[in-house]
């Protein structure tokens, strides 16, 4: 069964606090971050492929006392499957990872990933990544994330429903203001 | 060139120490031979945290990560590992104008003549002169602190990339 994007992240921006950091993958999750009801301070990849889960390690191991929070597409992640190694040897208690799996390469047109059933809790896990889970409904969420900020680092997946007619919000920031954006709601809290 | 051994690793340390005094925090690494000789002082500092990392552009991104929130970090890998990084040069650092310090392990080129590391030799150069980004030769043991903190300053100052090359005799 699986779970409609935007149900997934508005779970999310009911549960962040302002003091947490979150990287979104290029992509549906970048594009609807600017509309999302958060305080947190959030940065959007436009591009960069398999980059927010190192990208948002490098800001957990230099804030550990803020929970930051990877939101990963599954064909971002396969094209980058040895970062999960990478955060199961530094283990910054700090970082969660939340993986959409759709199987599609939605930003580019919605093509099929290669066809295989790669199981990537069961990867994570071998990864020495402490909590590895699938999370089945947006309702148990916050659940998760809870468990996460004292036990982490977590990598949960979350099942999410391609749906070709989304409407998917524009990219409407561009990497400037994203980070200049990024840096005050930082230093804000 | 053999290791000189960590009792005559000069430059070895003088880098730990520049990154120390540039205030450095994470040092996101791929090692090739040399780099592992340096990263046996890095190891050993007590203020340079270093993070292993499977593929070279996760270095990159780690560092691009830290410094979004303020905090200095060094990529540390081989020429080889530079030109995988295309890509994350271009969509991160360069797209999101974010300072990243690359000290890389200069394979290939007159000084280490070893064949199956001559074509990284042959395309680094023009390889950092495609991507823009700015670079250096590291000037052996006594001058490579220098040019660490120089490096530093230059990409903060210019919100883009600084790589400075280095040899087996910059270790020495």
């Amino acid at each position: 069964m699986s779970v409609p994007r935007k149900a997934w992240l508005d779970a999310l921006a009911a549960d962040l606090g302002a003091d947490a950091l979150v990287v979104a993958s290029l992509g549906a999750n970048a594009r609807y971050m600017p509309h999302l009801p958060i305080k947190a301070a959030h940065f959007a990849l436009c591009d960069a492929m398999g980059a927010a889960i190192p990208l948002a390690l490098g800001m957990a191991l230099a804030k550990p006392e803020r929970p930051v929070i990877a939101l990963e597409g599954d064909g971002s992640l396969m094209m980058a499957l040895g970062t999960l190694a990478t955060v199961g040897a530094a283990r910054p208690r700090n970082l969660t990872i939340l993986l959409f799996e759709n199987r599609h390469y939605e930003s580019s047109g919605g093509q099929d990933l290669p066809r295989v059933e790669v199981d990537f809790v069961a990867v994570a896990r071998a990864s020495n990544v402490p909590i590895a889970e699938r999370v089945d409904a947006a309702s148990a969420l916050s659940k998760a994330l809870e468990r996460a900020r004292t036990a982490g680092p977590a990598f949960y997946l979350l099942p999410t429903a391609y749906d070709p007619s989304e409407a998917i919000p524009p990219y409407s920031e561009r990497p400037d203001e994203i980070r200049l954006n990024f840096a005050r709601r930082l230093s804000a809290r | 060139m053999a290791d000189p051994g960590p009792a005559t690793r000069h430059g070895a340390r003088a880098i730990v120490g520049a990154f120390e005094a540039a205030g450095v925090s994470l040092v996101p690494s791929v090692p090739d031979t040399w780099i592992g000789w340096l990263m046996e002082d890095v190891r050993r500092s007590t203020k340079l945290r270093v993070v292993d990392v499977t593929r070279e552009e996760e270095a990159v991104a780690i560092a691009c990560g830290a410094a979004l929130c303020g905090t200095r970090a060094a990529v540390v890998i081989q020429n080889a590992g530079l030109l995988n990084c295309g890509a994350i040069v271009g969509s991160l650092v360069q797209l999101y104008r974010i300072p990243c310090f690359f000290l890389i392990s200069y394979r290939g080129d007159e000084r280490d003549p070893t064949y199956y590391h001559v074509p990284k030799g042959r395309a680094t150069e023009a390889t950092l002169d495609a991507w823009d980004i700015r670079y250096a030769c590291a000037g052996g043991p006594g001058r490579i602190a220098a040019q660490i903190a120089q490096g530093f300053t230059w990409t903060e100052e210019a919100r883009a990339p600084f790589a400075l090359l280095f040899g087996a005799e910059d270790l020495a």
